[in-house]
């Protein structure tokens, strides 16, 4: 019975991840069409280097083999990215790879704790509302969610650090060298205003509520209850895991564009600050690798989403 | 003690539409009893108030401005309990002319309330089995896992292996084929027959003093239908269960019940013994008559004759007229009671051995 | 607590109230209030454009630098040049009020054909709009620009360009899912049956009928989700660029004086952002409920 069971998982997973293949490729098409686009030949001098003269360009182009057909620059720039090679940063001459894995840590942490942050307020929102409905409690709630999230970021952010330097004489500087420890509120307060600013909290605290109080009304639900059995042990699955993480993995983006402002504001040494650096210098080798990481976190978010479901789901080897 | 296990007395379950901001009196005003070991049937169109009745005694009506008043009183061994107890403290009623026109109702206690008075007796000492058994069954789970739940949660039976035991026992109990098969397979994996049958298990697995069956035959194929009243006769026959079986299937009905309740508009409008009430004839309510009339006899479908429908439409449960309820739609008033049945409703009047009638030609 | 009144009189049981009369008050109010900053938007456009501003918006006052609000002669008080305030507010909604149109109409248009196509053909079409979708939220809308911006020019145009694209998958993975909804209701095949031509059906059945108010409430959140990009991208000094107000530029170039306690500058073109997008979500949040009709409770 297991074994037999897990036979139609394995199919799903396997599917799941072909799909996850298939959309990397088109992320890499995405981003190359975009540069081959871009004035001034990016891609040539991306697996070239810069050249003086458009003569000299000529001599190495010949003397390399360097691929000059829009395919054969396509393939070469995704070969070289599968053995890890991302070119070497225009500003810094130095290589893209090292460096992205360094700072990607640091946005990982931001990002991570921001999803934490921003779960530990909508969850029991969205739970209270669906349950209750609109009362005294949920609607200010509600409406304050919906408030923080329409206030740009970055405003919060400063209001945060006007804050913590005004009324508590702190700098929350967390990367900052300036000889003092780096205390835990100091990334604290990134971490915040990442999880309440980004605008997920009011989709979470929306989708969560509709899903939930759905899943209360259905026939199977008011059977558990019927039966005198837990309703939210019953409604769990449907009613919580699934659109938690159904819409945590559409909010990865959202909070990854998000860590770039709250990098720039908290001057926190991560991907986002490494891409806004990188748009200010026209610096591409640095801006794609970081496009690629970024798609690459998304689709690992959006993959974990459906492992759970089709690990939760049984129906879904059906669909 | 009496001999009564469930009596609902007075029962009124309102609910509030939004979109025309006024009340919908599903149930108004109905009281029935059922006794230790009979079943009884409760027939009437869709929209009586049959399933809201059953709903309102297992406390399942949890849409916020669901008003329930009156008393529902459960009795069996040493645990007595009205399961509306104490629900009116926190509901406030204003009535005008005899009818709830506002209401003011603090829903999260009032679930706090009844979910207390339910705590033992809902799924323990009353089951409830649905219509539409697919979508009631978690899809979520396998079969097996669901009535291995109800036995550990209400009988003696809690260890892990011997819950799995019984629950088994269940399965092969209502004649599920394959049983082992199903105890592991999820609820898309089984037909809509399959699906009522395990219901059924998962039910009495419960080991419960009272079942309650919401039209359980309604949505499945004919063929199938009949084959789960077989298996509720022979379950009755062997298990002497007490049973509220609620059906627009006089047939259903006819088979299963030993009293029959008649509802319209939401209240009872003749309740007896099976054999009467089915006798459909002069000794009966004129709703029941029509009802009866409507179903199609083997002669008439072999004559390809006309089906006799009950003139008009269903009662208005918002605008409830002054006079009777089938007043609008009957068509055996005479001139003698015309006035009457217009003007006042009549209340449940003896028409002997045990049968009432709520209808002015009864009135004595 | 809640409270239920049944209204006086004889109550059909067969019609429902108009919409306003059976609607909740708190949707009546979401609605009205998106409604009313929509036409202060729109309003501040047409000021803008005819140059009907309480000041010029370039003109330099330094004997009044920071003023708070409520300052004589400035309601709003000015910036760190002098400038008034309410009037860079009200010139700010040139910077994308254009684009930002543009923007959310080339996700209706785009979206709208995207989606009739897949709904109605189904089959490969509809996996080729899945995939597209997936495909451009792969890529966090903000790295998205700057990859842009890199590689051609940080220029607003180009900016809402790469909105209103990415934005066109969602519209029609919507309208798709609209219109497999109305099939498994048969409502399409019923048209067909009817012998309506499939440019009505389409035009008038499916998309004015049905998908009319699922493109207006994706319409208000693409307007808010374009003021929100070029704010964050004026803080990261790719919008629009001084003297040009924009109330991403405000809110930013207020933000230097923050530290130093001067909270007003920046605050005042954030409320106006705060306002203005809590009007657009509240008007599709109102408008969701008022057409689309809301789940059981």
């Amino acid at each position: 019975m297991r074994a037999a069971s897990l036979k139609p998982l394995a199919r799903l997973m396997g599917r799941e991840l072909l799909m996850t293949f298939f959309l990397l490729i088109g992320v890499s098409v995405v981003v190359f069409v975009i540069l081959y686009l871009a004035p001034g030949d990016p891609f040539s001098v991306l697996l070239e280097g810069e050249m003086p003269t458009e003569a000299a360009r000529e001599g190495i182009r010949q003397a390399m083999g360097v691929p000059t057909t829009w395919y054969s620059q396509y393939f070469a720039w995704l070969g070289k990215m599968l053995v890890g090679d991302f070119g070497t940063s225009i500003r810094t001459g130095m290589p893209v790879l090292p460096e992205l894995l360094r700072v990607g840590w640091n946005t990982l942490v931001l990002t991570g704790g921001a999803m934490l942050v921003t779960l530990l307020v909508a969850v029991p929102v969205a739970l209270y509302s669906a349950v209750r409905g609109v009362t005294l409690i949920s609607w200010p709630l509600t409406i304050l969610a919906y408030v923080i999230s329409a206030l740009p970021l970055f405003w919060l952010g400063y209001l945060v650090l006007y804050v913590a330097m005004r009324h508590f004489g702190i700098f929350p500087f967390a990367f900052a060298s300036l000889g003092s420890e780096p205390k835990l509120i100091y990334f604290l307060l990134p971490i915040l205003v990442l999880g309440l600013g980004s605008g997920a909290i009011s989709e979470v605290v929306r989708h969560l509520r509709e899903e939930s109080s759905r899943v209360l009304d259905e026939e199977y639900v008011r059977t558990a209850r019927a039966k005198g059995a837990s309703v939210w042990r019953h409604a769990f699955k449907e009613g919580f895991l699934l659109p938690v993480t159904a819409i945590m993995a559409t909010k990865v983006p959202f909070l990854i564009g998000g860590a770039i402002i709250v990098e720039q504001v908290f001057n926190w040494p991560g991907m986002g600050r490494m891409a806004w650096q990188a748009a200010q210098d026209r610096d591409y080798p640095v801006i794609m690798a970081i496009a690629i990481a970024a798609a690459l976190l998304v689709r690992i978010g959006t993959l974990v989403q459906r492992v759970v479901y089709v690990t939760v789901n049984p129906r879904a080897s059906q669909e | 003690m009496s001999a009564s296990l469930l009596k609902i007395d007075n029962l009124r379950t309102y609910f509030y539409s939004r979109s025309k901001r006024a009340f919908i009196r599903s149930v108004d005003g109905v009281s029935l009893a059922i006794n230790r070991g009979e079943t009884l049937g409760i027939v009437g169109e869709s929209g009586c108030g049959k399933s809201v009745t059953a709903l309102s005694v297992m406390g399942l009506i949890t849409a916020t401005p669901g008003v329930i008043t009156g008393r529902i009183d459960f009795a069996n061994g040493t645990l007595h309990r009205n399961l509306l107890d104490g629900l009116d403290q926190s509901v406030r009623l204003s009535e005008e002319e005899g009818r709830i026109m506002d209401v003011v109702k603090d829903s999260g206690a009032w679930q706090r309330q009844s979910d207390r008075l339910q705590r033992g007796v809902r799924g323990g000492e009353i089951a409830m089995i649905f219509q539409n058994p697919k979508a009631s069954m978690n899809p979520f789970e396998p079969v097996g896992a669901q009535i291995v739940e109800a036995v550990r949660l209400h009988t003696e039976h809690t260890g892990k292996k011997e819950a799995e035991q019984r629950a088994l026992h269940w399965l092969e109990r209502v004649r599920i084929d394959s049983p082992r098969l199903r105890f592991h397979n999820h609820p898309y994996g089984l037909s809509g027959g399959m699906c009522q049958r395990a219901m059924i298990a998962m039910a009495l697995a419960a080991e419960p003093s009272l079942l309650i069956a919401d039209e359980p035959t309604t949505g499945l194929d004919a063929t199938i239908q009949s084959k789960i009243v077989d298996l509720l006769a022979e379950l009755k026959a062997e298990i002497g269960i007490t049973t509220l079986l609620i059906s627009h299937d006089m047939g259903v009905i006819g088979r299963l019940a030993d009293r029959v309740a008649v509802m319209y508009g939401g209240r009872v409008v003749e309740e007896g013994g099976a054999q009467q009430v089915l006798a459909g004839g002069e000794g009966n309510h004129p709703y029941t008559r029509a009802l009866i009339a409507s179903i199609p006899g083997a002669a008439e479908v072999r004559q390809k004759s006309y089906l006799q429908a009950i003139e008009g439409d269903v009662l208005d449960t918002i605008n409830i007229p002054a006079g009777c309820r089938f007043y609008e739609r009957c068509n055996r008033v005479t001139e003698a009671v015309r006035e009457r049945c217009a003007d006042c409703e009549p209340q449940l009047f003896d028409a002997g051995s045990g049968q009432r009638v709520r209808c002015w030609l009864f009135a004595p | 607590m809640k409270r239920f009144r049944q209204r006086p009189g004889e109550i059909s049981e067969f019609s429902d109230l108009p919409l306003w009369q059976k609607a909740d008050t708190i949707d009546l109010l979401y609605v009205g209030y998106g409604l009313l900053i929509v036409s202060l938007v729109v309003a501040s456009y047409l000021l803008g454009a005819l140059q009907w501003l309480p000041h010029d918006p370039n003109a330099l006052n330094l004997n009044l630098l920071l003023a708070g609000p409520g300052t004589p002669g400035h309601l709003l008080g000015t910036d760190f040049m002098g400038r008034d305030l309410l009037t860079r507010l009200v010139l700010g909604i040139q910077a994308y009020f254009l684009p930002g149109l543009m923007a959310v109409a080339s996700a209706l248009f785009g979206g709208t054909v995207l989606g009739v196509v897949a709904g109605y053909r189904g089959g490969g079409a509809g996996l080729i709009v899945t995939f597209l979708g997936n495909l451009i939220d792969s890529f966090p809308r903000l790295v998205l620009i700057l990859l842009v911006i890199a590689a051609f020019k940080p220029d607003i145009w180009y900016i809402m360009a790469v909105i209103g694209i990415s934005n066109v998958p969602a519209v029609a993975s919507l309208v798709q899912g609209k219109i497999a909804m109305l099939r498994e209701k048969n409502f399409i095949e019923a048209a067909v049956a009817l012998g309506l031509p499939t440019r009505t059906i389409i035009a008038k059945h499916i998309l004015w009928y049905n998908c009319k108010a699922l493109l207006i409430i994706q319409a208000t959140l693409g307007m808010a989700e374009a003021i929100l990009m070029e704010t964050s991208l004026s803080y990261l000094g790719f919008g629009v660029q001084e003297p040009t107000p924009s109330w991403g530029n405000m809110v930013q170039s207020g933000a230097n004086y923050f530290l130093q306690g001067n909270l007003w500058p920046s605050t005042a073109p954030a409320l106006a952002i705060l306002f203005t997008i809590l009007g657009f979500h509240l008007l599709g949040d109102g408008l969701n409920n008022l057409l689309e009709g809301k789940r059981g409770r």
